[in-house]
C-alpha cells in the first residue's frame, strides 16, 4: 500500500494510504494550548461517536493520529468529491470554535467589571 | 444560576402559605438554602404565629466578633434594624455556632403589612452574610489595630466554596479558591480568568477592583490549612480599595463578590452548552453537504459548462482533426471501391440474381 505523508511539524501531519480502490486519510490536528486540546477532543468524539451519518468517517483513528477517514471509490460516485475535502478541513472549525470561546470570555469579563463601576 | 438574593422565594413561599394556614395547627420545617445554612422553622399557629429562625453561623475570626456570641454587634443591629418589630433575639445554649431568631407576628392576613414583613423575613440569611462582609469591607480604611487583624478571615457563601478575606493597610483582599471537579471546567474558567485579567488591566476599567489569577496560592495565603490551598484552578484576588465601597458601590461590591464563584460557574456550564451547540450545528451542515448526490454534482458541473457545441469547439485538438480528416479518407476510399463497375454484372444480377416477386393473390382457399 502506497503511503504519503504531509507533514507541516510533528504536531501537525496527514497521513494518505492508497489502495485500488480507496484512500484512507489520517490527520493530527494542531493543539497549540489546552484550550485547543480540549476542543479538539470534545469534537473529534463527537463526530466519532455520530460516525454512521458520514460514511466516511473511522470511529477509531491510526495510532498517532486523531481523526481517520475512509474514502472509497463507492463514496467518490455517490458523494461529491469536491465537498469531501472540505469535510477533512478540521483544523479550521475547531480554530473558530476557540476564538469564539475567547470572544465570549471576554465579553462576560467585561459584563462583570461592568457591575463595579 | 445559584445566585445570591435579597429575599429567598422558597422562605417567601413558606410563609405565604403559613399566612393561609388554619389556624391552631403546627407546622415543622428544616431545609438547606444556597449558603449552605441549615434551618429549622417551627410554627405554631394560634392567634400568633411563632417562626423560629434558626441560622448556622459562617466561621470568622474573632477580630471581627466578639467570642460570646456567633453575630457581632453589627449584624445584630442590622437585623434589629431590618425587622423592626418583629425580631426576638435568643441565643441557644447547645448550638454553638448557631442563632435563633423568633419572629413573632400576628396571624392577619387582612392587614396592609403583612406582605412587607413576610418579604422582610425572608430576607434573613442574606442580611446576615452579607452583613459579616459589608462590616469587613467598611472598615477599609480604619486605622485601629487589634491583634491578629491581617489574619485572613475565611467566609462561606457555600460550604463547599469558602473565600478569604485579608484586611491590609488601605485595601481589603478577597482570594477566591476556585475548584472544579472536571479538568474541562478547569480550562474554561482558566481562559475565562485570563481575559478577565487582560480586560481588567485596560485603561476603561481603572476604576474595577484590580484582580490577578495565579495558579499557586497568594502570600497572604500563607500558613492557612493545606485542604483550603489545595485547589485545580488556582486563586483569583481582587484588591478592594475605599473609593469602590462608597455610597451604593458598596452594595455591589459585596453582590459581586459573593456571587464571583457561581458567575464563574455559570459562565463554564453555558460555554461547554455553547460549544455542544455549535458542534451540532456543524455537524448538520457537514451530513448535509456530504448527502449531496452525484447527479446533482453533474447538474451543477452541466450549469457551469454551459452550451456543449461551444465546449467542443473549444476543446478540438490537433489530434482530433487528425482523426476526423483520416475518417473522411477512409469513407471515401470505401466508396470508390462499392462503385467499382464490371461491364455484364448488371445484366448478369438481373437476370439470375433477381429474387421472385409473390402476388398475395396467388393461394387458392382450401375448404
Amino acid at each position: 500500500m502506497l503511503q504519503v505523508l504531509i507533514c507541516r511539524n510533528e504536531a501537525e501531519k496527514c497521513l494518505i494510504e492508497t489502495s485500488i480502490n480507496s484512500l484512507r486519510i489520517s490527520l493530527k490536528v494542531k493543539q497549540a494550548d489546552e484550550l485547543e486540546n480540549i476542543l479538539t477532543k470534545k469534537f473529534l468524539r463527537f463526530l466519532s461517536m455520530r460516525a454512521e451519518a458520514f460514511q466516511v468517517l473511522r470511529r477509531k483513528p491510526v495510532q498517532g493520529y486523531d481523526i481517520s477517514f475512509l474514502i472509497t471509490n463507492y463514496h467518490c460516485e455517490e458523494m461529491q468529491k469536491h465537498k469531501l475535502i472540505d469535510f477533512i478541513d478540521i483544523d479550521k472549525e475547531i480554530s473558530e470554535l476557540k476564538m469564539s470561546v475567547n470572544t465570549r470570555g471576554r465579553l462576560v469579563a467585561t459584563e462583570f467589571l461592568k457591575q463595579f463601576v | 444560576m445559584m445566585t445570591w438574593h435579597d429575599t429567598s422565594p422558597w422562605r417567601l413561599i413558606i410563609i405565604f402559605r403559613l399566612n393561609h394556614a388554619n389556624l391552631n395547627s403546627y407546622i415543622y420545617q428544616h431545609f438547606h438554602e444556597v449558603g449552605g445554612q441549615e434551618t429549622n422553622w417551627n410554627f405554631s399557629i394560634a392567634s400568633k404565629c411563632n417562626l423560629y429562625n434558626e441560622l448556622g453561623t459562617p466561621a470568622t475570626t474573632e477580630s471581627v466578633i466578639e467570642e460570646s456570641s456567633p453575630f457581632s454587634k453589627y449584624i445584630i443591629k442590622v437585623i434589629f434594624s431590618f425587622w423592626v418589630s418583629t425580631v426576638e433575639h435568643k441565643e441557644d445554649e447547645k448550638l454553638k455556632r448557631s442563632k435563633r431568631l423568633n419572629n413573632n407576628f400576628t396571624n392577619n392576613s387582612k392587614t396592609k403589612n403583612h406582605v412587607k414583613i413576610i418579604r422582610e423575613i425572608s430576607t434573613v440569611e442574606s442580611v446576615v452574610l452579607s452583613s459579616q462582609l459589608k462590616e469587613i469591607l467598611q472598615n477599609v480604611n480604619s486605622h485601629d489595630t487589634v491583634k491578629g487583624m491581617y489574619k485572613p478571615i475565611k467566609l462561606f457563601y457555600h460550604p463547599r466554596e469558602p473565600f478569604f478575606v485579608i484586611r491590609q493597610p488601605q485595601r481589603i483582599v478577597a482570594v477566591f479558591p476556585i475548584r472544579f471537579r472536571e479538568k474541562t471546567d478547569v480550562i474554561i474558567a482558566t481562559t475565562f480568568f485570563q481575559e478577565l485579567m487582560e480586560v481588567g488591566s485596560s485603561d476603561k476599567w481603572a476604576k474595577a477592583p484590580r484582580l490577578s489569577w495565579s495558579a499557586i496560592p497568594p502570600p497572604e495565603l500563607r500558613g492557612e490549612a493545606l485542604e483550603d490551598l489545595s485547589t485545580n484552578g488556582g486563586f483569583v484576588s481582587f484588591d478592594i480599595s475605599s473609593h469602590h465601597i462608597e455610597g451604593k458601590r458598596l452594595d455591589k461590591t459585596v453582590w459581586n463578590l459573593l456571587n464571583f464563584n457561581a458567575y464563574v460557574r455559570y459562565h463554564v456550564k453555558s460555554t461547554k452548552g455553547f460549544i455542544q451547540r455549535r458542534m451540532r450545528k456543524k455537524l448538520e451542515s457537514l451530513v448535509e453537504v456530504l448527502h449531496h448526490t452525484s447527479s446533482e454534482e453533474n447538474e451543477e458541473n452541466k450549469k457551469r459548462q454551459g452550451c456543449r457545441y461551444m465546449k467542443k469547439l473549444v476543446r478540438t485538438s490537433k489530434y482530433d482533426i487528425l482523426k476526423r480528416r483520416c475518417g473522411n479518407f477512409s469513407r471515401q476510399v470505401k466508396r470508390i471501391r462499392f462503385r467499382l463497375k464490371i461491364h455484364g454484372f448488371g445484366r448478369f444480377r438481373h437476370r439470375w440474381l433477381k429474387i421472385p416477386k409473390f402476388s398475395s393473390k396467388g393461394y387458392t382457399k382450401l375448404e
